[in-house]
């Protein structure tokens, strides 16, 4: 008995050995074998950088901060961003009070730039396992991704430091770990290098949502036009006595910036080349074919976007700019369209020729004669939305004679706007039996909900969607990134600056065509005026006036003013004015009138907003940063 | 029950142990102070609260730990035109009046703090505003100022002459009444002083300029401090300003 218990313990433990070799190589991590020697690994890696590209989307906190400073991949409350947007910065929109102060937001992503490294330096050891052509495409892959890194970098900070190489923290000396910061001219140059790679490298297979050589020449023409402009403009900041300009660190030597216009001009024709069209599919319709532009996600305009789908990754910019409860169930309007903006498109004048308001018999009259373009980018009153319509107005006059300069502005101390006369009230008051206010404004207390600027937002607003699916990080409208009408606004402005005017106003036309302008190709003026202390010719700003026009609350013109070196006197007490719709009760008819922004509020941007301030913590690591950025 | 209370008195015994008064660095109790002043009448530069500061950089800190580089600290200067901080530490100094609305001047080396040490600085401004007059009439206000550019070679831009109101004696960039009713009434020029010239009709070789502002609405029965202020297109472009005229509304 005992024996057989011996030997059956024995034979068990022989048979459920535990024994074996554990040094085997695991097989559920992805090492960089897995990652590198397989075309889907290498897109695998490459995702993780693609989702924190600087893209200035739905979710960009124009004044966020820390790591990923504004750029928040996820749904980490980014539903708010839109509250603190670019757009409410550079003024194009007024809401929440967002201004440049303190010099940044210490984006810093070399964390990403070394990830990409460590591909563009290891990815040749795996060459055998592909074709060429693969390879190729991978690698130059690779290089726009660490273009668009150092993009987002150079357009903040000028020059910074161009680390290529994978730097090793622990076998490192502090020699080769202290970087030093690079001219401006050397990192916009390093952003060129690496995109002619990708041009050059790249497949023209599109993809939607992931870079091709077309996407890689788009992001060529807008960053080398930015690099144009820095270094043709910055002389005029007054800056010269700076350590940072003095060094070459922020801005260029002026004869600089032929080279770069030309790198924009030849980028912008390569993607011509490309498989895209402007969107003309909901023709001839021309405001709702601009409008759906922005919702098409089979558009032949789209050149590169971000996609969403609503499900894991959604957005909440519907919930930001259309009042609830009712367009949408979440949240409340956050921004609105500005008067001094809408007023650059083919407006209707708001006065006659004796300076006293025009009468209109309803107040969607407003849209008479307005440009389609702009009927696409916002919503005015009588625009239907989620089977509602937009009610807008601000008040009532009890009689109204005389000019609308005697309005002040809309300013409480004008005789004309005495309490008697001026009627004003908040949602469902009335006079005489007729409503004071539209059901969305302008009310005359709170700001949210609440049409402050007279109309409200239709960028991007995706009209498809049912009321109860508008809610917190469900929206699925994708980001366009690139689009075709910009890439012609960067080739127009190139060629502009290169001396080929007519070539320029040839794509002015066709971005004008479509938004159905009234004047479609204005005449070259090459008169010189100087708005901004420096001389510019008509025709040159109006080009720029145009990219303001197409690629409004795109979040571009913010960059845009940086770059032409004027955000500090384009926003220089700025007051944002606001449309504003009266009914004149002993006329039975509607005026219009241009008002201060109730909050008497203004935007500046000081003259250090060109640059943004090297992170202090980044100094504080490596003094080889200094000098600091001018006028920090 | 026991070894709770002991336990509770081992944890009071160690944080009174981890207090300890002594610091292994100095207070900083060196007074650095002086006045910035305005070359052309050699009184000190009318200016508004901290319109812009002084950089100080500790180069004795760079003697002390070598391989780490000083970066600058601001200090305030006072509408008066005197700056005054009794908190620093003792050593030798560079001094630079950085960004405000004067000639840039050079830096200055090696001021040595050891207790207290005044450092003056003179400096050039751009533009002066003399003959400063403020009209009221019923609750309008006009002003009539006379800005001058003693130098006009290389002189930047002309920026903007800007009427500043406050309710408060503190009166300049930094505390005035932001609205829409004044801001909209500053000249906003951006024109080099010859082209202003060309552009208000006025002889060639002038260097004085009047500029009238108004009317600017006031309320009866408060009390303004109102002046002017003019700037230049350089650096951050701050304010040369006229005197402060106080104005009692009726």
């Amino acid at each position: 008995m005992k024996l057989k218990l011996i030997l059956f313990a024995a034979i068990f433990g022989f048979v459920v050995s535990s024994c074996h070799d554990l040094e085997l190589e695991s097989k559920g991590i992805l090492d960089e074998p897995a990652l590198f020697g397989t075309k889907d690994g290498a897109l695998k890696y490459f995702i993780q950088l693609y989702s924190k590209l600087p893209i200035e989307d739905f979710i960009y906190y124009a004044t966020g901060a820390g790591n990923t400073s504004g750029y928040r991949p996820g749904n980490n409350n980014s539903w708010e961003a839109y509250k603190n947007s670019q757009g409410q910065m550079s003024g194009e929109t007024f809401g929440w009070n967002v201004a440049m102060t303190g010099g940044g937001w210490g984006y810093w992503p070399y964390a990403e730039i070394r990830n990409v490294n460590v591909f563009i330096n290891n990815f040749p050891n795996y060459k055998d396992k592909y074709d060429v052509a693969t390879y190729n495409a991978l690698m130059g892959e690779a290089r726009f991704l660490r273009a668009f890194f150092y993009e987002g970098l150079a357009k903040r900070y000028g020059g910074v430091p161009i680390i290529s190489q994978v730097l090793d923290p622990i076998k490192g000396t502090p020699e080769e770990l202290n970087v030093k910061r690079n001219t401006e001219y050397d990192t916009w140059k390093f952003i060129y290098d690496d995109l002619k790679f990708a041009m050059e490298n790249m497949s023209s297979t599109v993809v939607a949502g992931r870079a091709n050589k077309y996407v890689a020449a788009a992001l060529m023409s807008r960053s080398m036009l930015y690099a144009g402009r820095v270094a043709k403009y910055t002389q005029y900041l007054g800056l010269g006595t700076d350590a940072a300009v003095q060094g070459g660190f922020a801005g260029m030597d002026p004869s600089k910036a032929s080279e770069f216009f030309q790198y924009a001009y030849d980028a912008g024709k390569l993607v011509e080349q490309g498989p895209y069209s402007l969107y003309t599919k909901n023709y001839p319709d021309k405001a709702t074919n601009f409008a759906n532009l922005f919702l098409d996600k089979t558009s032949s305009e789209n050149i590169f976007i971000k996609g969403y789908d609503g499900q894991v990754f959604g957005h909440t910019y519907d919930c930001m700019v259309s009042p609830s409860p009712d367009f949408t169930s979440f949240g409340n309007a956050q921004a609105a369209p500005v008067l001094d903006i809408m007023q650059m498109y083919d407006f209707p004048a708001l006065t006659d020729a004796l300076g006293k308001p025009v009468r209109f018999n309803k107040r969607s009259d407003i849209k008479n004669g307005m440009e389609p373009r702009l009927q696409g980018t916002c919503f005015f009153d009588g625009d239907v939305l989620r089977d509602k319509a937009f009610s807008i107005q601000r008040g009532i006059y009890v009689k109204f004679t005389g000019l609308a300069a005697d309005a002040q502005s809309g300013s409480n101390v004008a005789p004309i706007n005495s309490a008697a006369n001026r009627i004003l009230g908040i949602k469902g008051q009335k006079y005489n039996n007729v409503p004071i206010t539209g059901d969305h404004g302008m009310f005359t207390s709170g700001t949210e909900n609440n049409a402050m600027m007279g109309a409200f937002l239709r960028k991007y607003v995706d009209v498809s969607r049912p009321k109860s699916l508008v809610n917190v990080n469900k929206m699925s409208q994708s980001w366009i990134v690139f689009r075709l009408a910009e890439i012609y606004l960067n080739t127009a402005e190139a060629a502009y600056e290169l001396g080929k005017g007519t070539e320029a106003l040839d794509y002015v036309e066709k971005i004008r065509v479509r938004a159905g302008c009234q004047v479609t190709r204005p005449a070259l003026d090459q008169s010189a005026s100087s708005p901004y202390g420096y001389p510019i010719e008509k025709s040159l700003q109006f080009i720029r006036d145009e990219r303001v026009r197409e690629l409004y609350n795109e979040n571009h013109y913010w960059w845009d003013l940086k770059t032409w070196r004027i955000v500090d006197q384009v926003l220089n007490n700025r007051y944002a004015r606001a449309l504003t719709c009266y009914y004149v009760f002993d006329e039975g008819k509607y005026i219009y009138l241009n008002e201060l922004n109730r909050d008497n509020r203004s935007i500046t941007a000081p003259k250090s907003a060109a640059y943004e301030k090297i992170p202090q913590g980044e100094i504080n690591k490596n003094t080889n940063l200094l000098p600091q950025n001018p006028l920090y | 029950m026991k070894n709770i209370l002991y336990l509770m008195l081992g944890a009071a015994l160690l944080s009174l142990a981890s207090c300890q008064k002594i610091d292994n660095w100095d207070e900083p109790a060196a007074r650095l102070y002086g006045n910035v002043i305005d070359k052309y009448t050699g009184t000190n530069l009318m200016m508004d609260n901290n319109d812009w500061q002084i950089r100080i950089i500790d180069r004795t800190w760079e003697k002390k730990n070598p391989g780490t580089v000083a970066q600058y600290q601001s200090i305030a200067v006072m509408k008066d035109g005197v700056y005054n901080n009794t908190k620093l530490f003792s050593g030798t100094y560079d001094m630079l009046p950085y960004d405000g609305p004067f000639w840039p001047v050079d830096t200055v080396k090696a001021v040595v703090l050891d207790k207290e040490t005044q450092q003056d600085f003179t400096v050039t401004p751009y533009l002066q505003l003399t003959n400063f007059i403020a009209t009221l009439t019923g609750t309008n206000l006009t002003l009539t100022c006379i800005v001058k550019a003693p130098i006009i070679t290389g002189l930047p831009n002309l920026y903007e002459v800007k009427p500043f109101l406050s309710l408060t004696t503190f009166c300049g960039n930094s505390n005035y009444i932001n609205i829409a009713e004044y801001n909209n009434l500053r000249k906003q020029i951006n024109k080099t002083w010859a082209a202003e010239l060309t552009n208000l009709k006025l002889p060639a070789a002038s260097d004085a300029i009047s500029y009238t502002m108004g009317p600017l609405p006031v309320k009866s029965g408060y009390t303004y401090y109102v002046r002017v202020g003019a700037n230049v297109n350089a650096l951050s472009r701050r304010y040369n300003y006229s005197e402060i005229v106080k104005v009692v509304v009726p």
